[in-house]
């Protein structure tokens, strides 16, 4: 029976001819007006898992002229950090609700492959305080800020209150930095779009300049759509809260999955990283750096990077596609940028006012991209230069030692950034720096 | 010149397994053409996310019949008749077909369905209807009492 033999490897063949589209690298996708190939429809999408193995005694690598340090280690999932002005450092540790409905066969399979990525420790729910009183660069002091929240991810603190955004709303309590409690169970602000799909969970948060307004990113609740546009409702975008009351309106529109919400301090100007689409490419769709503006619609889900239609959403939307504007920055695809922060003026020069970005890495590409802090540099407020690889070493020999997310300056200059698999918040310092007094 | 017969092998209770299972990918094949149909016309993503169940539990006990039929048949020895080689070989090229479809159904939104997975489903019942028929004419004439 070797015809059957031969009809088999036709039909793989036919699958295999779908994925040998030539690569090419992350790097040429840098930067303003990136080249975007042709959308390609898989029958097998291409993947790339990282399978965890830990930190053991390794670090990340850094740059000549900085030294690393674990601030802190045996975390359980720490997603965000902020860096108070009294050198205290807030983590947020936090949980994927894991609500969303197995809709599809599709759905069970996926979880079994990328639940191979996921590392052995049990997610927490929590905000640590962690403060280092020796100056040694190591927090000698970890206490449960606030315990048991419903996956939070975002986290601020401005004009004497703690603002943490679980995936459901946004919780405020009263809070000067120092404190090492707050009181109560919180008040809600506004709630947000939550469970139960809640296909992208991270609700990041973050303080304008003068304290009046509040923004918070909320996710798309598909990759594209396949849980039906009514499922989208109040998705893909960026709100603004108005403080104290809380009223909300949508700020910016079409951004998939939006994190990192920060004003760079130079402009004033609300930037975030977004992570674009999945399954029409190694190379599609690049995950971007953005300025966001005020009423403006970025795309998601009928376009990309512009104006370029997405043929997978039905009905189409022509008019929403001749709105859409493309985003300032592309970071290459798929890196999974969640963490977003500017470098102060006392950084070295290459690097003072610059854009650190927390790549968590890619799983829709064979070959690995992300896992790394990467840095753009800026002049005048705008991006001025191709990406760089700061923080290295995340992935060695296949494997993923650590995944970066949130990252965050200090009032010493530090750097600090939350890898929620490797389970530790890493503090970067330009060599040399005095420590901490 | 008397036709030789043969009984399948794999029975309960004196009726076959594969006989009892082929109705199955039968009916989800085609209900799965259906809600193609119906989602190609809509577009509701739920009538897509029903295609992709009736297919892949179509292709699962599809397989299943297929293996048991295949048993029979290779137990018949000398009594096995030509019409069963196109009655499998038909078969084999159909849940082939429907396994690439289960994979072009799994990618997210319309081009799930529209156009290949539409065409695949109807190309799949359109198989069915001849391999279906073949499979019959094969049990009322070559199939005899179980010995």
């Amino acid at each position: 029976m070797t015809w059957r033999a031969l009809l088999a490897s036709a039909g793989l063949a036919l699958a295999l001819a779908a994925c040998s589209k030539p690569h090419f690298g992350p790097d040429k996708q840098y930067g303003a007006n990136p080249p975007l190939p042709d959308p390609t429809q898989y029958l097998f999408p291409p993947m790339g898992i990282a399978k965890p193995i830990g930190w053991g005694n390794a670090m990340p690598a850094v740059p000549a002229g900085f030294t690393i340090t674990p601030f802190a280690t045996d975390l359980k999932t720490p997603r965000r950090v902020l860096a108070l002005p009294n050198g205290d450092v807030l983590v947020v540790e936090g949980d994927s609700p894991a609500t969303e409905p197995t809709l599809r066969p599709k759905d069970v399979v996926f979880n079994l492959v990328i639940g191979q990525a996921h590392g052995p420790t049990k997610a927490a729910n929590d905000v640590l305080l962690l403060r280092d009183t020796n100056g040694d660069g190591k927090a000698d002091q970890k206490s449960v800020l606030v315990a048991n929240l419903f996956s939070p991810f975002g986290i601020a603190v401005a004009g004497g209150k703690l603002y943490v955004a679980e995936t459901d709303g946004i919780k405020e309590w009263d809070f000067t930095p120092g404190q090492t409690s707050v009181s109560g169970p919180g008040r809600l602000l506004t709630a947000l779009p939550g469970p139960p799909i809640d296909h992208h969970w991270t609700k990041d948060i973050a303080v304008s300049p003068d304290g009046t307004k509040l923004y918070a990113g909320v996710g798309s609740n598909s990759n594209i759509v396949e849980r039906g546009l009514e499922a989208e409702k109040g998705r893909a975008r960026i709100l603004e809260v108005e403080l104290p009351s809380g009223a909300v309106r949508p700020f910016a529109t079409g951004l998939r999955n939006p994190n990192g919400l920060t004003f760079n301090p130079d402009t004033g100007q609300l930037w975030a990283v977004v992570n674009e689409r999945d399954e029409l490419g190694n190379n599609l769709v690049p995950d971007y750096l953005t300025s966001v503006k005020d009423g403006a619609f970025y795309g998601w889900p009928w376009s990309y990077y512009g104006q370029h239609v997405d043929i997978r959403v039905m009905p189409r939307n022509p008019d929403k596609v001749r709105a859409a504007i493309p985003p300032d920055y592309s970071l290459s695809s798929h890196v999974a940028p969640l963490g977003l922060a500017f470098a102060p003026a006392g950084w070295p020069a290459n690097y003072a006012k610059g854009a650190f970005i927390g790549e968590h890495g890619s799983w829709d590409r064979t070959v690995f991209n992300g896992y790394e802090v990467a840095f753009v540099p800026f002049a005048g407020g705008k991006p001025s230069g191709p990406k760089q690889h700061f923080l290295t070493g995340f992935v060695k020999d296949g494997k993923a030692r650590g995944r970066p997310v949130g990252v965050g300056f200090g009032p010493d200059n530090a750097l600090y950034v939350a890898d929620d698999l490797g389970n530790v918040v890493w503090r970067i310092v330009p060599t040399g720096t005095a420590p901490k007094t | 010149m008397a036709r030789e017969v043969f009984f399948p092998r794999v029975t309960i209770l004196g009726v076959p397994i594969h006989a009892m299972l082929v109705p199955f990918p039968i009916a989800c094949f085609t209900g799965a053409m259906l809600t193609d149909i119906t989602y190609s016309n809509s577009p509701q993503v739920q009538w897509a996310n029903f295609s992709q169940w009736l297919l892949a539990f179509g292709l699962i006990m599809g397989v299943l019949a297929a293996i048991f039929g295949l048993i029979d048949f290779l137990a018949a020895g000398r009594a096995r008749p030509r019409i069963g080689w196109f009655h499998m070989g038909g078969n084999v090229v159909m849940l082939i077909l429907a396994f690439i479809n289960n994979l072009v159904h799994s990618r997210d939104g319309w081009t799930g369905v529209v156009p290949t997975g539409l065409t695949l489903s109807v190309i799949t019942v359109l198989l069915m209807i001849v391999t279906g028929f073949l499979g019959h004419r094969m049990t009322y004439v070559h199939v005899g009492e179980p010995a």
